[in-house]
């Protein structure tokens, strides 16, 4: 009766891992905890990925008090179009892409967006309306533009590669697509789809969309299975590189392919999601088993 | 390693010493398993005074014997060495204590004293009975003061039968008739006409008129007589009715509403419209019942002194001296356990719920409420809850200024419904109050944010696997004697820990990880 309650049969032959076995073997031995503020504070993320020089979009400003706001926004009001993210934001809530016309008036999400809509929005962020009620910096940063070869497969929406590493070694990967059903998101949980990923090749595999596995993206004719990946060199150094800068052993690391710019770093993540296993049909413990 | 090797041996330790400490106490516990289970335990004792100056004097009185419902055990008899003593089982099993002297001139006493264990009684009535005209006649018939042949109560009893579909709508109707009669504590005997014609009646006067009332329409039904047991010395006995349905006596109470129900305090004694006591004419006589209840352990035999006798270490004596109210003590011995339960439903099972323990404290509350009324308050409050913040999502305002909109408006909800629920007598809705309020409004909070974060899909999921596991919580913890065998083995709350610890270290696959990964895992076969 034992074994059935605690699988124990799965525990020794799968090479899943679960929740559970996440948590004890990879999560707490790896990633001491006073270190979580460096991947959950994207202001500490960035200064770190600037400090070594690691590509990632541009920091226009940081903004921590509200005195502040009039003169940094001002100071942003340079560029074409920006990014504003709550520092300890979840789930995405509070992120605003901004972009200006040739008459300088300010878009979000096609609609015009007054300087004072948009002091209110960082004045909302620094009160801690999107961190669950605590004081939050804002981080105001370079847009994105994701590259081209995404839109072949799908055009809207930022898809993003995320690598999966444990001692400084890429171990698994896959690529998240929104869908026409998941509201520009890209996360699996939220209707987005998974595409697996040949690591070797720097090939995408199949697409998973939470319940069977196609060679297409299920909104588009295109063939997945089996395309190269461009920079895909690149995304696993700067993996690699981001992995060492941080204090933290096993990380969920975010990417995404600028226009210009080539592979960026998005985010680091201490608690990556378990879901890149089905995605890649493959258990995490054979490619530890493998690679380390 | 070297460390976790000392943890697993102070654990294998631990549950060592553990185990033995509850050996010691298992094998009286055995011996003293009681199947009957009562829901109430006293101890009863008739103290009977009195002055004789007859050469012949006797004292009667019934006493209770063993039913379904109650067992009477440590009978204890003591009276003066003048008196004659006689127990006779008396016509249709009533049981009689006789006391006799022949000593003209001393005063005497007599004590009769027994340890009551009762449960409540429900019987379910069937739409229609079966009626044998000739078998029971005694049950029937008019007698001095049930008179059910007189013709005002037969009028009334045909105008009771109107519009009826069947016979347990006949007992009904009669019974709420009976029943709204307005009480008071008449101490003369009121007979079955007067209750009617005074239109008040204590509750012989009651009984007897709801008994003529029956017969009078065919229905075989008697006067139970008894004790209703109170922690207190008592001079008052109860009377009540039964009626005999498909060869069952189903008891009515018209003075305090139960309806073929009988609580576990109401000690049966006789039958038959009798006194309790009768004695000789002209001696001086006093009488009290002295009830004190006791703390009992509802599977076992024993009494306080032999539990607080048991070696080894138990929590009895925090019972018995009453430190701690036993609901109280009962709800800290239930927390780990339910937190047990819901670490093995989380890590094992790999249920998500809102809030870590909040399943295990709404069981608890559903433990007042009942179940099935209960989970659907619950569920219909925090489904109400989430749709009520979500204004209040858009409008951007801060987190904790929020919670507090939430609480006061599911306070303000819970007031509305309860003085709702009281006044158009609509039970479920006043029991609100039982749910902790600021765990609702926390959970209620949790599912409007996931409703906002994960969508309203996931949201719904995950409320459905709180109630997944408030219910296997609730079925865990409305064992009744689950309380007790924690009383009687405050060890298990050690082995806790240790099984927490096991719990802890535990790397396998939960199990809904089974299905979320078996397409990988189908390939690995």
């Amino acid at each position: 009766m034992f074994s059935i309650i605690f699988n124990k049969k799965l525990k020794t032959s799968s090479n899943v891992v679960g929740l559970n076995e996440r948590n004890i073997k990879l999560i707490y031995p790896n990633n001491p905890k006073k270190h979580y503020p460096l991947a959950d504070d994207k202001v500490l993320t960035k200064e770190i990925l600037h400090k070594n020089n690691i590509p990632c979009a541009k920091t226009y400003a940081i903004i921590e008090f509200n005195s502040e706001i009039k003169k940094k926004w001002d100071y942003c009001k340079q560029y074409s179009s920006v990014a504003i993210k709550p520092a300890n934001g979840c789930g995405g809530g509070g992120i605003k892409i901004l972009k200006k016309d040739k008459k300088d008036n300010w878009f979000s999400g096609g609609e015009i967006i007054t300087d004072r809509e948009i002091f209110q929005h960082i004045a909302s962020i620094i009160t801690g309306l999107f961190s669950l009620g605590s004081h939050d910096r804002v981080l105001i940063e370079e847009c994105i533009e994701p590259h081209t070869f995404f839109h072949e497969i799908y055009p809207e929406g930022v898809p993003d590669f995320r690598i999966i590493t444990l001692n400084k070694t890429p171990l698994m990967a896959m690529l998240r697509m929104p869908t026409d059903r998941s509201a520009g998101k890209a996360n699996l949980h939220q209707n987005g789809v998974g595409i697996g990923i040949d690591m070797k090749e720097g090939r995408l595999l199949e697409v998973y969309d939470g319940k069977k596995y196609t060679n297409h993206h299920p909104d588009s004719n295109f063939l997945v299975n089996g395309v190269p990946i461009p920079y895909w060199k690149e995304i696993l150094e700067i993996s690699v590189e981001t992995a060492k800068a941080f204090p933290l052993n096993y990380l969920g690391i975010d990417i995404v392919i600028d226009k210009n710019k080539g592979p960026q770093i998005m985010e680091i993540n201490v608690r990556p999601g378990l879901g890149i296993q089905l995605v890649n049909k493959m258990g995490l413990k054979q490619v530890i088993r493998k690679v380390i | 390693m070297k460390s976790k090797t000392n943890l697993t041996i102070l654990l294998i330790l631990i549950t060592i010493i553990t185990m033995i400490s509850i050996g010691f106490k298992i094998k009286p516990i055995f011996d003293n398993y009681d199947d009957f289970n009562p829901e109430a335990v006293y101890k009863i004792k008739y103290t009977f005074f009195f002055k004789s100056d007859k050469p012949n004097t006797t004292v009667r009185t019934y006493i209770p014997k063993n039913n379904l419902r109650q067992t009477i055990s440590r009978e204890k008899i003591r009276n003066d060495t003048t008196m004659f003593f006689l127990k006779k089982e008396e016509q249709k099993d009533n049981i009689r204590a006789i006391w006799n002297t022949k000593n003209e001139t001393l005063s005497h006493s007599i004590e009769y004293e027994f340890v009551f264990s009762g449960k409540s009684k429900k019987f379910k009535i069937p739409k229609n009975f079966v009626r044998e005209k000739n078998k029971h006649k005694e049950y029937l018939t008019a007698s001095k003061n049930i008179q059910s042949d007189n013709l005002k109560i037969a009028d009334l009893a045909i105008q009771l039968r109107k519009n009826t579909k069947n016979d347990r709508e006949v007992i009904k109707n009669v019974f709420d008739y009976v029943y709204k009669i307005p009480s008071a504590p008449i101490i003369t005997l009121t007979d079955a006409i007067t209750t009617l014609e005074q239109n008040i009646a204590s509750c012989n006067g009651k009984s007897r008129l709801f008994v003529a009332l029956l017969r009078s329409l065919g229905y075989p039904s008697r006067i139970k007589g008894g004790i209703i047991l109170e922690n207190t010395d008592k001079r008052t006995s109860h009377a009540w009715a039964e009626v005999l349905i498909n060869e069952v006596w189903v008891p009515f109470d018209t003075l305090n509403n139960h309806f073929a129900y009988l609580p576990a305090k109401y000690l049966e004694i006789y039958h038959g419209d009798k006194s309790l006591i009768t004695h000789t004419k002209g001696i001086q006589f006093d009488y009290i019942y002295q009830i004190t209840q006791e703390n009992h352990i509802s599977f076992l035999k024993m009494n306080s002194e032999e539990l607080n006798a048991l070696s080894g270490f138990s929590l009895w004596n925090l019972v018995d001296k009453k430190t701690i109210p036993i609901k109280s003590l009962h709800l800290l011995l239930l927390l780990p356990i339910g937190g047990l339960l819901i670490a093995f439903l989380r890590n094992i099972v790999g249920l998500k719920t809102f809030g870590v323990f909040l399943p295990v404290l709404i069981a608890l509350s559903l433990l007042h409420t009942g179940f099935l009324s209960g989970i659907a308050v619950f569920v219909g409050l925090i489904i109400f809850m989430g749709l009520i913040s979500y204004p209040f999502d858009r409008l951007g305002l801060l987190y904790t200024p929020k919670l507090v909109i939430s609480l006061t408006i599911m306070v303000a909800v819970i007031f509305i419904a309860t003085s709702y629920g009281l006044k158009y007598d609509i039970e479920w809705l006043t029991k609100l109050t039982f749910f902790p309020i600021i765990i609702l409004t926390i959970a209620a909070e949790r599912f409007s944010s996931s409703t906002v974060e994960d969508g309203y899909l996931i949201a719904l999921h995950k409320l459905l696997q709180t109630i997944i596991a408030t219910t296997v919580s609730y079925f865990l913890l409305s064992l009744s004697w689950l309380p007790s065998i924690l009383i009687l083995f405050p060890e298990i709350i050690v082995l806790i820990i240790v099984i927490s610890v096991f719990l802890g270290r535990y790397i396998g696959i939960r199990w809904i990880e089974i299905f979320r990964f078996n397409p990988i895992l189908k390939l690995e076969r």
